[in-house]
């Protein structure tokens, strides 16, 4: 890896890696750019039509006309906004039933070797809006009032806003061709895979960011832009793609952190109340972020308006609420939403000397009326108690003037321990669910996965539970049970099996890789043999398929040993099973 | 250990006078004679070695159509060097490139290195534009003037040679121009050369 290997004076050429430098038109167009987005659109407010998509890229794009009314209603604020000037938000809306899924299959490498919180969805969409609304004399309504949006599969909050700022400001400028420059830029970016740090050239920047990786180890330090003095024009760094600032985000709540923690875990139905879009999108971010590496599996909507084509669905009083979190802004939803079990009311930060007010526990029924006061509307009691220490410490930080970093790494810290403290256990005893190796045998099908016992986990927790990593006290148990009834355990014990099922499958191949051929072949019928080529070749194609980390070498001998039984076979056979 | 800088690079020019095949002749030694007109800009990168320093060009290839004219300062905003083309045989792409001189002069960096690229040499039957008053502009305004062929390989390596040289050298402490850095040969460095 000299990079002076192919020198030549003066000039002299040095080893590149390619990646970047693709020719532009050797790939299908779009391509490169439907793996970071679905499209690009510019969403305006018409006298007649109301909001309408007045631009999209690329312009083929496959919506139907009920996304694209969503896009187009929650791509505004909903409700009169006093605030002039430049806001960015974020909303997640349904793909519509029938349209064609994603065109990255299950199967997809990316959702492979992401973590389960930064997969590409697959019947959502993200949308990352840039809305500007100033004083604009020309304009029938007195008022310049449009968004730039970015519909995304990808949950990359912090790197699509970073864009957003700096393209949409230049596209309020310069219009459509700008627009249709960044689309082709971004066109050339490489697609996002797993544990690189890539480059990411726009408008005339470099931006350059790391795509985490499964592997990763958690809570280690983000990308950090090293050499940020010395270089220039320094590429821009982004220390992280997806996370926020959860201390910014959750200021008026660090009393309630706790509380919070067991609602997301437990896949409580939520309503966040916030004065802005931009608060709601990101409490709600901020929220389902919050038990990672956990994976959230209920419905969340940063910012939901009447408008949404769920609106009703969720809204119904005939039924008990959804397990969602909603993030809204409208006064209208304080009659709406007074019958579910938890309402978060933000207001306005306030400042109590110098630290921000903490909201108050309020009691459910004295959600009536619009002017009701920020609160957390519940009647919830956490299972474990909360972690004093903790909040008197981030109180402390913010005395002493702690850089919000720092803060925001103490909370994440103490976040990720704590869904650690919940989850270890939990896998631990999965662990212990999946039969012994030697059980694999090369000539049997691979013995099952035991069935999953809440009541013999729940006997694993007095020696090996929670209090092995957590100091925190409490129901544990209550805990535990809830838990098991709620999406998030549905959706985590789903993920494992399926990789515990496909690591039993891995084995078994392993183990016939290394067994004695010869010996099986031995006293055996011609028909049984062929039943042997015909499974082991299933076999190698459902490790592909599904992409198992097959090692190459295990590969090659399979292929290899398949090849010697049918050689074992008379000529007639052999041509019979060659030719399939 | 090597001094590795960057220098953002940007080419501006007309349509159609070889932007692209300049920067493709530079990057890949390759030439397409059927290229497609560049949308907005593409992006390109080569490292080169000169004298005891790598410069690592960071090129911004713009488009020349009339309606991306308004996005070149996103691109020019931070450059090191500007190359500007214009095609020896059209006369109204030299005219071109004096606006562009004018808007670089107005707009661009103050310390921008401009080089001027009067390209496609390889077609001196149906010449227009005369070496010697190209040169002799060049000189007025101290920017660095080549005839290229990205057809054939012609002065292309130079072109970029010529802006290594012009580019202010680092003082011992590396505290003038701040635009290096030492090349570090750890694993997480040359990760990061390879996406």
């Amino acid at each position: 890896m000299d990079p002076l290997e192919h020198a030549e004076a003066p000039h002299r050429r040095t080893r590149e890696k390619g990646a970047e430098n693709l020719k532009p038109g050797c790939w299908p167009p779009w391509s490169r750019f439907s793996s970071w987005l679905e499209c690009v659109c510019v969403v305006t407010f018409d006298l007649e039509l109301g909001q309408a998509i007045e631009l999209v890229y690329p312009q083929d794009v496959k919506l139907t006309e009920k996304e694209r009314t969503s896009i187009c209603y929650m791509s505004f604020p909903d409700s009169y906004s006093g605030c002039l000037g430049d806001t960015q938000f974020s909303f997640r809306l349904r793909q519509s039933v029938g349209q064609k899924g994603s065109r990255f299959g299950p199967e997809d490498t990316y959702n492979r070797d992401a973590p389960v919180t930064l997969q590409r969805e697959v019947a959502h969409y993200y949308g990352f809006v840039y809305f500007r609304q100033v004083k604009d004399v020309s304009v029938k309504r007195g008022y310049f009032q449009k968004s730039l949006v970015l519909v995304s599969r990808l949950p990359y909050v912090n790197l699509f806003h970073s864009l957003l700022q700096l393209i949409a400001p230049e596209y309020f400028e310069k219009l459509e061709p700008c627009l249709e420059a960044v689309c082709n830029e971004i066109d050339q970016w490489p697609s996002p895979v797993p544990g690189m740090t890539l480059n990411l050239p726009v408008m005339g920047v470099v931006m350059q960011v790391r795509i985490p990786t499964t592997n990763d180890k958690l809570g280690g330090s983000p990308l950090r832009q090293s050499q940020k003095e010395n270089l220039l024009p320094a590429p821009m760094v982004l220390p992280t793609i997806h996370e926020l600032d959860l201390f910014r985000c959750f200021q008026s709540l660090l009393i309630h952190i706790q509380m919070l923690w067991e609602l997301m875990l437990l896949g409580e139905p939520v309503v966040i109340m916030a004065p802005s879009p931009t608060v709601s999108s990101e409490t709600v971010l901020a929220l389902v972020s919050s038990i990672s590496p956990l994976k959230y599996c209920c419905d969340f909507r940063p910012y939901f308006t009447i408008h949404d084509s769920e609106f009703k669905e969720y809204t119904t009083r005939t039924q008990a609420p959804p397990n969602v979190i909603l993030g809204v802004t409208n006064p209208f939803f304080i009659k709406t939403f007074q019958y579910w079990p938890h309402v978060i009311r933000l207001g306005e930060l306030k400042m109590s000397g110098d630290l921000p007010k903490q909201l108050k526990v309020k009691k459910l029924a004295k959600l009536k009326t619009l002017d009701t006061k920020s609160g957390v509307y519940t009647a919830y009691k956490t299972f474990l108690h909360k972690d004093k220490a903790l909040i008197k410490r981030l109180l402390k930080g913010i005395q002493r003037k702690r850089p919000s970093e720092a803060q925001c790494a103490i909370l994440r810290r103490h976040l990720l321990e704590l869904t650690q403290s919940f989850i270890i256990p939990l896998e631990r005893y999965l662990a212990s669910l999946m039969p012994l190796q030697k059980s694999v045998t090369p000539w049997k099908t691979p013995p099952q996965i035991r069935p999953f016992s809440q009541e013999e986990f729940m006997g694993t927790l007095e020696h090996a539970g929670p209090q092995l990593t957590s100091v925190l006290k409490g129901d544990w148990m209550g805990l535990y049970r809830r838990f098991f009834r709620s999406p998030n355990f549905d959706g985590w014990y789903r993920l494992r099996h399926k990789e515990m099922t496909q690591k039993l499958e891995l084995l078994h191949l392993e183990v016939i890789c290394e067994a004695d051929l010869q010996l099986w072949l031995k006293d055996k019928s011609e028909v049984e043999i062929v039943d042997l080529v015909l499974k082991l070749r299933e076999k190698l194609t459902k490790a592909c398929r599904q992409q198992l980390p097959v090692k190459d070498e295990v590969l090659e001998k399979l292929e290899c040993r398949i090849q010697m039984v049918i050689g074992s076979l008379p000529e007639d056979l052999q041509t019979v099973l060659l030719r399939h | 250990d090597m001094e590795l800088r960057e220098l953002k690079v940007c080419l501006l020019g007309d349509t159609g006078v070889g932007k692209s095949s300049i920067v493709w002749r530079f990057v890949e030694d390759s030439f397409d004679p059927n290229i497609n007109p560049t949308i907005g800009a593409s992006f390109m990168t080569k490292t080169v070695q000169y004298q005891n320093e790598l410069h690592r060009f960071l090129i911004w290839d713009t488009a020349g159509q009339e309606r991306f004219r308004a996005l070149a300062p996103m691109y020019y905003r931070g450059s090191a060097a500007a190359i500007i083309v214009y095609d020896i045989t059209k006369e109204e792409s030299f005219q071109t490139l004096k606006n562009w001189v004018k808007e670089l002069r107005q707009h661009g960096p103050p310390n921008i290195v401009v080089a001027i690229a009067g390209n496609k040499c390889d077609l001196s039957d149906a010449r227009e534009v005369s070496e010697k008053d190209a040169k002799d502009y060049a000189d007025s305004i101290h920017a660095i003037f080549v005839e290229t062929s990205a057809k054939n390989a012609i002065n292309i390596n130079e072109v970029f040679l010529e802006i290594s040289q012009r580019i202010p050298v680092v003082d011992a402490s590396g505290a003038s121009a701040g635009k290096g850095f030492k090349l570090r040969r750890d694993p997480s460095d040359s990760r990061r050369n390879c996406c």
